[in-house]
């Protein structure tokens, strides 16, 4: 199970490893693409990129579908890496829920001010909804720009309404995509979401972060490490024991005190 | 001999093969997806055979085809809108009537080339317009689709869709396309912002194809230096008239194929020499490399990632399971 409190520490691991390298294997070829693509159009001579240091070659189309490509073998891999590895784990908590529009309302009411936030799962609600509408944006572009690569190697006489499809998807998916990118980085921004950001780095978030804001997430990695406990032996879970029979130092009186303050990492 | 192979290939196999290209090009519907190779077409022009019609003061292509598109570009705004940052504009509607060199007015022009082959002078005349290339890079990355390749090999820009961006000219070998700023679709956008016209160039006349007439370069040519035929079989002639004059093709592999080949009987690096390329009057380098042809690897794998990431999390998943399982079984032990 990746999911594991680390009382001594402080910290709970949110993402596995894998799940960073496929996030930031989207990311930044998603941005890779966006950039590229947006030098396919004829922009970079017009709005002279081509003079900013660095970006000589903007204006040279050749060679930014040639990155373009790069990135779309990278982000399409990825993303269908992602959908087909976690549905066969059946790992379902980033889709969207019933009662979850409602619940985006609460919260982001909640982070300018007004009510409180409901207790909530490892994702927020607004963050399921974002991620099917982020999957279905990923899926026009990618279709699409598959169409359109076929069509540059085999088929340049293709039907022209395919095409036009095709052609219009994608750039609609690319102002979809564009909106999203701008929309994550707002989301990043407020203040009660900071915690989140360290762990789409490193893989873990302050545990009293996740107390305080994850709580049925938190419910249910405890559920099921007391039930692995359980079925595993009689070791009591507040002296855990390493996989390879180290010792793990006891646990730590909980830390008390406002959000920022996090327990110094063990030497 | 020689009028019949020119009859035979410039009109009755033309108008045969017309019409299955018409029923190919959208007139009726395709019978199977791959039959488009069978209907494309392609043109001959014969220099041995142009001579730039001495007794007119327009060449009679050039004169046929300014005449059935005086009307294609509508009235240009005015003023029109300058564009930002660059404030660049291109605006031909008031010298329309210029024929020697490529406008948007001016989609065919016929270069007149004083040629020097070892010491000697020779008058070559050469029509130039758009090549219609088998895999033309001005339509296939057109950023809105508005230039299209046609299964007949006719590549047409829609003057609807176009915003003049000019990205068709810039990865067009020749640089064939020519905008006229003030016209199309960005006028009721971001005309200040994004686009900058309409891209206009020869589109072989293909509404005239669809209903098996020729083009009109190819109709008024006194000489009938230039022919439309079956793609096989216009390359075939093509190939014959070369040895026949000991001459030389130009078209056929310059910028990966093209749908237009020229025979002469001077080699086309003389011509090219003479030429001495300007804005509107293209090349004739004989090496033209089809730069997409270097992404074409990179674009094959693009097509195989879907594959590779499912094929990806298969082995992730398997080793997943294998590596609990044997944590499981360590436990259990």
């Amino acid at each position: 199970m990746t999911e594991k409190i680390l009382p001594e520490k402080n910290l709970v691991v949110r993402h596995s490893k894998l799940e960073l390298v496929e996030h930031w294997a989207i990311a930044l070829s998603g941005l890779a693409l966006l950039l590229t693509g947006i030098f396919e159009l004829p922009v970079a001579k017009r709005y002279y990129i081509i003079n900013i240091p660095g970006l000589g070659w903007s204006a040279d189309f050749i060679t930014s579908l040639y990155l373009h490509y790069a990135a779309a073998l990278v982000f399409t891999a990825a993303a269908l890496f992602h959908v087909a590895y976690h549905g066969l784990r059946g790992e379902t908590g980033m889709l969207p829920q019933k009662g979850d529009f409602a619940a985006s309302v609460t919260v982001i009411k909640s982070l300018f001010g007004f009510g409180e936030e409901p207790p909530m799962h490892k994702y927020l609600p607004e963050q399921r909804l974002a991620y099917a509408g982020m999957a279905l944006t990923i899926l026009m572009l990618m279709v699409s720009g598959l169409v359109k690569t076929y069509k540059n190697l085999y088929a340049p006489d293709m039907s022209h309404t395919v095409l036009l499809w095709a052609t219009w998807i994608h750039n609609i998916g690319f102002i979809l995509f564009f909106l999203a990118f701008l929309a994550h980085m707002a989301a990043i921004a407020l203040k009660p979401n900071w915690p989140m950001v360290r762990g789409i780095f490193t893989g873990k978030v302050r545990l009293d972060y996740a107390r305080h804001r994850h709580g049925l997430w938190l419910a249910e990695i405890e559920s099921k490490e007391k039930t692995t406990d359980a079925e595993s032996g009689p070791t009591p879970p507040e002296q855990p024991t390493g996989a390879e029979g180290d010792q793990v130092p006891t646990e730590q009186p909980a830390p008390r005190g406002g959000e920022g303050e996090e327990t110094p990492p063990e030497p | 001999m020689k009028t019949k192979e020119k009859f035979e290939i410039g009109r009755r196999s033309f108008l045969k093969i017309s019409a299955g290209a018409a029923l190919i090009s959208g007139v009726g519907l395709p019978k199977k997806v791959h039959a488009a190779k069978e209907g494309q077409l392609a043109t001959l022009i014969d220099l041995s055979l142009c001579d730039g019609c001495p007794d007119r003061k327009v060449p009679a292509c050039v004169a046929a085809c300014k005449e059935i598109n005086r009307d294609k570009i509508p009235p240009v705004a005015d003023p029109i809108p300058e564009p930002w940052p660059r404030k660049t504009i291109e605006d031909w509607s008031k010298k329309r009537e210029v024929f020697n060199r490529l406008t948007p007015y001016n989609f065919i022009y016929v270069h007149k080339a004083e040629v020097n082959i070892a010491g000697q002078k020779k008058t070559v005349f050469v029509p130039r317009r758009c090549m219609h290339c088998d895999n033309p890079a001005c339509a296939t990355i057109c950023p809105f689709s508005a230039n299209h390749k046609n299964k007949n090999g006719a590549v047409v820009i829609d003057q609807d869709l176009c915003f003049g961006g000019a990205k068709c000219r810039d990865v067009c070998p020749w640089q064939i396309p020519q905008r006229q700023s003030g016209v199309g679709i960005y006028l009721k956008v971001l005309p200040g912002l994004m686009g900058n016209g309409v891209m206009y160039k020869c589109d072989l006349c293909n509404e005239r194809l669809k209903q098996n007439r020729l083009p009109a370069c190819v109709e008024a040519c006194p000489r009938e230096a230039m022919l439309i035929g079956p793609r096989k079989a216009v390359e075939q002639a093509a190939e014959a008239r070369a040895r026949r004059m000991n001459g030389y093709l130009y078209g056929k592999t310059q910028n990966g194929g093209t749908s237009t080949i020229y025979v002469s009987p001077v080699p086309f690096e003389a011509i090219n020499k003479a030429i001495g390329p300007k804005p509107g009057q293209p090349h004739m380098k004989v090496n033209v490399k089809r730069r997409m042809a270097d992404t074409d690897p990179l674009a094959k794998t693009v097509l195989a990632a879907p594959v590779l990431g499912l094929a990806a999390a298969g082995v992730a998943g398997f080793l997943n399971r294998r590596n609990n399982r044997k944590s499981d079984s360590g436990k259990e032990e």
